[in-house]
C-alpha cells in the first residue's frame, strides 16, 4: 500500500469507500498490534485501533504527502491516541496473562512445539513484565525500535525529537530492561 | 574501557554499528568483567524475545466496527467467507448438531435392526457368491421356461386331440341324423335338380 497511498487518500477523500477499506486493511494489523504493545489488554487495543482509525478518517484532509510518508502519519496518529489514553487513564497496564500470550499468533510459518510455544510465552511474559515497569518515554522506545522495527529515523519523525536522543533512549531502555531481566532472573531462578 | 562506558555503547555493539576499534575494546572488557557480559546476554536475550514476539491478526469484527463507524460501508466479504455464513454456519449449530446425532442414532438403530451381520453380508455379498448365484438363477429360469415349454406342448396335442375327437363326434352324429349333404346329393342324384329347395330347406332345419 506504501507506493500508492497518496493516491488511496485522495480515493478516500473523494468519498471512495473500497480505498478506505484498503487502507484500513494495509495499516489495521499494524495500528493493533501497536496498541496491543502499549496496552497489553486486547480489548483495550481493540478500542484504541478504532478510535485511531476514525480519527484517521476524521482528519484525513490535514495529510500532507509533501510533509512525510502516509505511514508516519497515520503511526503518529496513533501514537498520540495512545499516549492520551494513557494520560486519560493515568495508569500503565499489568502485563498479560500467560493463557493470552500463549494463544497468540506466531510469527513464525512454521508450527513450534509446544514446549517451544510454551518457553516463548514465558520469555515474552518476562520482557512485558520488564517493559511495564520502564519509564514511559523508554518503554516506547523499545516498543517502536524492538518491537515495531522502526529505524531510528523513523522513531526521530514520530517522536519529533533528535536521532541520537533515539538512539539514547533505546539504549538506556534495553540497559534498564536487562538489568530488570537480571534482577527478576536471580528472583526466579530463570537462567538465559 | 571502564563499565560506564562500555553500558553506553552496549546496544550498538549488539548492534554492530560501532567502529571496528571500539567493538574490539568492547569485546576485551567483556571478556574480562561478568557483569557487563552478563548484560550484553540479557540484551540479546531481549531482542530475539521481541523478534519472535507474536503479533495479533486483526479481527474481522473489528474491521467491521471500523468500517461502519467511518465510512458505513460494510466490509467487502471474499466468497469463501460468504460461503461458510451461508452454508457453514448455520450447521455448526448445537441444534443442526443434535439434529444430526439423533438421525445417526436412528440410521444405526434400523441399520442394526434390517440388516444382517457384517460377516453374512461379506459372504453374500462375494464376488464368487454373486456369481453362482447368476448362475442358479439362470438355470433356474431355463428350467422353468423348458417346463412351461413342454406342458405348452402337452397342452396343444391334448386340445387337439379333444378338438378331433369332438370333430369326429360331430361328423358321427350328423351321419346318424341321415340328412344328405349338398355335395353328396349332388353326386347321388345329378338328374332330379327340380328337388333341390326341399333339400335344401332340409339342410335349414339341422342343428346348429
Amino acid at each position: 500500500m506504501l507506493p500508492g497511498d497518496e493516491k488511496a487518500v485522495e480515493r478516500c477523500l473523494q468519498g471512495d469507500d473500497a480505498a478506505w477499506e484498503a487502507v484500513v486493511n494495509s495499516y489495521g494489523k499494524r495500528i493493533y498490534n501497536l496498541s496491543y504493545r502499549y496496552t497489553c489488554r486486547r480489548d483495550e487495543a481493540e478500542d484504541l485501533t478504532q478510535e485511531i482509525f476514525i480519527r484517521v478518517y476524521q482528519n484525513l484532509k490535514s495529510f500532507r504527502a509533501e510533509s512525510g510518508s502516509f505511514q508516519s502519519w497515520i503511526m503518529k496518529v496513533g501514537r498520540n491516541l495512545i499516549i492520551d489514553h494513557f494520560r486519560r487513564t493515568r495508569r500503565y497496564q499489568q502485563t498479560a496473562g500467560t493463557e493470552e500470550m500463549e494463544t497468540m499468533n506466531l510469527k513464525d510459518d512454521k508450527v513450534p512445539s509446544p514446549q517451544r510455544i510454551a518457553e516463548q510465552a514465558e520469555a515474552s511474559r518476562f520482557l512485558m513484565e520488564g517493559l511495564q515497569a520502564l519509564p514511559p518515554e523508554l518503554k516506547e522506545a523499545v516498543i517502536l525500535r524492538d518491537l515495531e522495527g522502526m529505524s531510528y529515523l523513523e522513531i526521530a519523525e514520530l517522536l519529533g525529537i533528535p536521532e541520537g536522543t533515539v538512539k539514547s533512549r533505546i539504549n538506556r531502555a534495553r540497559l534498564e530492561l536487562a538489568k530488570l531481566l537480571t534482577k527478576r532472573r536471580t528472583q526466579v531462578g530463570m537462567q538465559v | 574501557m571502564e563499565c560506564g562506558i562500555v553500558e553506553e555503547r552496549l546496544s550498538e555493539y549488539v548492534e554492530r554499528s560501532l567502529p571496528h576499534e571500539t567493538m574490539v575494546q568492547v569485546a576485551e572488557h567483556l571478556q574480562e568483567c561478568p557483569r557487563c557480559s552478563g548484560l550484553i546476554e540479557e540484551m540479546r536475550f531481549i531482542l530475539v524475545t521481541c523478534k519472535a514476539f507474536p503479533t495479533f491478526e486483526l479481527d474481522t469484527a473489528l474491521l467491521d466496527r471500523i468500517l461502519l463507524r467511518t465510512s458505513g460501508r460494510p466490509r467487502t466479504r471474499p466468497l469463501r467467507e460468504r460461503l461458510r455464513s451461508y452454508f457453514l454456519q448455520p450447521m455448526l449449530t448445537p441444534r443442526f448438531a443434535a439434529g444430526v446425532g439423533l438421525v445417526l442414532l436412528f440410521v444405526a438403530l434400523v441399520v442394526d435392526l434390517l440388516a444382517p451381520r457384517a460377516s453374512v453380508l461379506a459372504t453374500v455379498l462375494s464376488p464368487r457368491e454373486l456369481f453362482g448365484q447368476m448362475d442358479r438363477g439362470v438355470q433356474q429360469i431355463y428350467s422353468e421356461g423348458l417346463r412351461l415349454y413342454t406342458s405348452k406342448n402337452e397342452w396343444q396335442e391334448q386340445f387337439t386331440s379333444y378338438k378331433n375327437n369332438l370333430l369326429g363326434k360331430l361328423g358321427i352324429m350328423i351321419e346318424q341324423l341321415d340328412v344328405p349333404v349338398e355335395g353328396k346329393k349332388k353326386a347321388t342324384e345329378p338328374k332330379q335338380p327340380e328337388k333341390a329347395p326341399k333339400q335344401k330347406s332340409s339342410v335349414m332345419l339341422l342343428p346348429a
